[in-house]
C-alpha cells in the first residue's frame, strides 16, 4: 500500500509518517498541496491523507486535483476540529474524516478498509 | 468624563468567536503533535522491549518536540488570556505596540497568514486612550485583509509611528490593496468610527494606514 500524507504542520507529518512506516506502510509525506501534486505526478498512490486547512492549496482543492491525476486514489481527511462545519466543507467522495489528535490504530484500520 | 462602549453588537461577538476559534485550532495542532510524539515514544519503547534496535536520534527528536510544543502551548494560552482580558475595561490607555504585537501573533494562526515584518519599535511611546477590544478588532481585520491580498508566500510590512499630536499611525504595506473596498466595508468603517480611527490609503507604499487618535472620545465628540 502506497500512501502520501500532506500536512503543513511539519512535526506532525514527520512523526505520523514514521509511526505509519513502523507499521509497514510505504509512505511519503510533504507539507504543501503544491508539493503533493508534484509527487503524485511522479508516483502512484493508493491513498492520500490530507489536512483540510493548509496555506495555499487546501485539502479540499487538493483532493480534486489528485483525483484528476488518479480517480482511483482514496482520500482520508484530517481535520483540526472534527466539527460539523469542517465536515461540511469536504467532498462527499472522500473516504473518511479523522479529527486530530488521531488514534493510530483507527487510522490503520481505515487504511486497510479503503484499500480493500 | 469618557464615554463608554457597550459590547453588544454582532461584530464584537463575531470577532471574539473568530479569534477564539483560531486559538483552539492552534491548541489542537499543538496537542496533535504532542500526541504523535508520545505515540512514537511508545512505539519505540515497545520495539526496545522486544529487543529491536531503535534509533537514539529519534528518541531525542521526540522528547525535544514535546518540550518545544509545550512551550508553544504556554505561549498560545498566554496570548489567549491577554485577548480575553482585553474586554475587562471597555476604555483604557493602551500601548499600540502591545496591541499590534498581540494581534499579529493571533492572526498568524490563520491558515492563509503571510509572513509579517514588524518595523523596529518606535522610541517614543504610542499610548492612546481607546477601546482596546475594538482596536484589536480593527487591526485583526487589517491583517486578515492584508494576508488575503499578499497570500501565504507574501510578506506584509507593519510600521507604528507615534505622532507629535499624540496620535499613532499604523501602516500595513507591501501588498496589492487592489480590492481595498472589501477592507473598508461598512462593518469595518462602523468599528473605526466607534473609536475615532481614520483609515487612509497609502498608495505609494502599496497598503493603507490606521490613524489612531490619542483620545478616542475627543474625536467622537468633535
Amino acid at each position: 500500500m502506497k500512501v502520501i500524507l500532506v500536512d503543513d504542520e511539519k512535526k506532525f507529518a514527520t512523526m505520523l509518517a514514521k509511526r505509519l512506516a513502523l507499521r509497514g506502510i510505504d509512505i511519503d509525506y510533504v507539507n504543501t498541496g503544491e508539493d503533493a501534486i508534484v509527487k503524485a505526478e511522479m508516483e502512484r498512490y493508493d491513498v492520500a491523507i490530507l489536512d483540510v486547512k493548509m496555506p495555499g492549496i487546501g485539502g479540499i482543492e487538493l483532493e480534486r486535483k489528485l483525483k484528476e491525476l488518479d480517480p482511483c486514489m482514496k482520500i482520508i481527511f484530517l481535520t483540526g476540529h472534527g466539527s460539523e462545519t469542517d465536515f461540511e466543507t469536504g467532498s462527499a467522495e472522500a473516504a473518511c474524516y479523522l479529527a486530530k489528535p488521531i488514534q493510530i490504530d483507527e487510522l490503520m484500520k481505515i487504511l486497510h478498509e479503503v484499500t480493500g | 468624563m469618557n464615554s463608554t462602549i457597550e459590547f453588544q453588537n454582532n461584530d464584537d461577538l463575531a470577532f471574539f468567536g473568530k479569534v477564539n476559534a483560531s486559538i483552539s485550532h492552534e491548541l489542537k495542532n499543538i496537542l496533535a503533535i504532542i500526541s504523535e510524539a508520545a505515540g512514537l515514544l511508545q512505539d519505540l519503547t515497545e520495539m526496545a522491549t522486544k529487543g529491536q534496535k531503535i534509533e537514539f536520534e529519534m528518541l531525542k527528536t521526540c522528547s525535544q518536540d514535546i518540550v518545544e510544543e509545550i512551550q508553544r502551548g504556554f505561549a498560545t494560552i498566554k496570548r489567549m488570556n491577554a485577548f480575553s482580558h482585553s474586554m475587562d475595561d471597555t476604555v483604557k490607555n493602551v500601548n499600540i505596540v502591545d496591541v499590534v504585537d498581540l494581534m499579529v501573533a493571533l492572526a498568524k494562526f490563520l491558515s492563509f497568514a503571510s509572513k509579517v515584518r514588524l518595523d523596529p519599535l518606535p522610541e517614543a511611546e504610542a499610548v492612546v486612550l481607546t477601546c482596546p477590544f475594538r482596536l484589536q478588532n480593527l487591526i485583526y481585520r487589517a491583517l486578515f485583509f492584508a494576508f488575503e491580498s499578499a497570500g501565504p508566500d507574501g510578506e506584509i510590512h507593519i510600521a507604528i509611528q507615534p505622532q507629535p499630536n499624540g496620535s499613532a499611525h499604523i501602516t500595513f504595506s507591501g501588498f496589492d490593496p487592489g480590492n481595498a473596498r472589501s477592507f473598508t466595508s461598512d462593518e469595518t468603517k462602523k468599528i473605526a468610527v466607534s473609536i475615532g480611527v481614520d483609515i487612509r490609503e497609502a498608495t505609494e507604499l502599496r497598503g493603507f494606514e490606521l490613524i489612531v487618535p490619542e483620545n478616542f472620545d475627543a474625536v467622537r465628540q468633535s
